[in-house]
């Protein structure tokens, strides 16, 4: 039968004539977040910008939770516009900090962009984040006023939403990679402080929720296809799991079942002990 | 303000663990007396706000400026959001961003 529950494509593709330059096994850890996310564009705070940029030694490649940070996109209020020949510049302050901007003006259209916006206006901009003799500055592609003003809370929302998303994504990556004691997966993150009320916090974490099944199936699995729960004949009993992994019974439980109707994992003398369907 | 005064995203509830500093809020304009507003938090309780806005607010008005109490907000700046405003998901920000996520804003 296929060796293992993840598509490989040289061997699924040798023999042909199309052979693939590059097989990626899907645990691959440097690929997904770093390749898919280069391109992209990130909601950012300034407090963040400001953070990695004391920390970096780099001044020129930024990475935040993990991501090479290329263009961002920020939400604040305009100050200090100065208008000059070939470019603008201001300051954009969005309550976590200010950072300094600069928008060239090489056509009309970007001229008449930026006089149609005064000091203390909302603006949304687009821009690439730089390093100029050690200080910070945003090279801007694109400013516009906010009309809607739903778009704040929207922003901040993005911006707490991407980094649970990055961060998570770079646990989820070093998690299988570690064998015997692994590290809770973050589906809830412990609170500090301030305990928001759980309506609303279920209303965030639907989708860490989704996500980390997955991530849980993983490591279940990687478990249990290791040659010491392989050697035993009965298998590994579930409660052992829950208590290797350090992940709620109930959750191992869920795993398992999932697992089972993929076919990657049987019972064995009892519903509590499993091996998997691969025979090292 | 600037990078070492931040503003707090803030309602009613959250403002008194801010008491002396930078903050903003969006409220709700009840009423307009002389010298300060009276308005409805995002979370549905009452706070003054004292100082004049530049212009005639709308319905939902943003206020920075510092916490003068656990209810009052000495406002410097205000910004007129319009009368259609999604007061639930402001209010649900402000408790990320004093919460689990305050790292990424204050």
């Amino acid at each position: 039968m296929y060796g293992n529950s993840q598509f490989d494509g040289s061997a699924a593709f040798s023999g042909g004539g199309f052979m693939p330059s590059q097989a990626i096994p899907t645990a691959d850890p440097s690929s997904p977040a770093k390749s898919r996310e280069a391109q992209g564009l990130l909601p950012l705070t300034v407090k963040q910008i400001r953070e990695v940029f004391q920390a970096s030694d780099d001044k020129a490649n930024f990475l935040i939770d993990g991501v090479s940070v290329n263009n961002v996109k920020l939400v604040g209020l305009l100050f200090e516009k100065t208008e000059r020949v070939t470019d603008v510049s201001f300051v954009l302050d969005d309550g976590t900090g200010r950072i300094d901007c600069h928008r060239w003006v090489q056509e009309s259209l970007d001229t008449k962009e930026m006089e149609l916006l005064s000091n203390g206006t909302y603006i949304k901009v687009h821009g690439h984040l730089k390093g100029f003799q050690g200080v910070k500055q945003l090279v801007v592609y694109s400013v516009r006023r906010i009309t809607d003003y739903n778009e704040i809370p929207n922003h901040v929302a993005e911006c707490i939403y991407v980094h649970c998303y990055n961060t998570r994504t770079r646990k989820m990556q070093d998690a299988p990679q570690a064998t015997g004691q692994l590290p809770n997966p973050a589906v809830n993150t412990p609170s500090k402080g301030y305990q928001p009320t759980s309506s609303n916090h279920s209303q965030f974490s639907v989708q860490p929720i989704v996500d980390g099944m997955k991530g849980i199936d993983k490591i279940v699995l990687n478990y249990i296809e290791q040659p010491s729960c392989i050697g035993k004949e009965n298998g590994i009993h579930r409660a052992e799991l829950a208590k290797q992994l350090n992940v709620p019974e109930h959750k191992i439980m869920e795993a398992i079942s999932s697992l089972e109707s993929e076919g990657l994992i049987y019972a064995t003398v009892d519903e509590f002990h499993f091996k998997s369907t691969v025979n090292g | 303000m600037d990078t070492l005064n931040p503003a707090a995203f803030v309602n009613a509830e959250l403002l008194r663990m801010h008491v002396g500093r930078r903050v903003r809020a969006v409220i709700q304009v009840l009423r307009n007396d002389d010298g300060s507003i009276t308005g409805k938090s995002t979370d549905e309780q009452e706070l003054v706000v004292k100082g004049h806005p530049s212009s005639p607010p709308t319905t939902f008005v943003e206020v920075i400026g510092i916490a003068d109490s656990n209810r009052t907000i000495q406002a410097e700046i205000w910004t007129n959001f319009g009368d259609n405003f999604d007061v639930s998901s402001y209010n649900t920000i402000c408790q990320l961003a004093n919460g689990d996520f305050k790292h990424l804003f204050i």
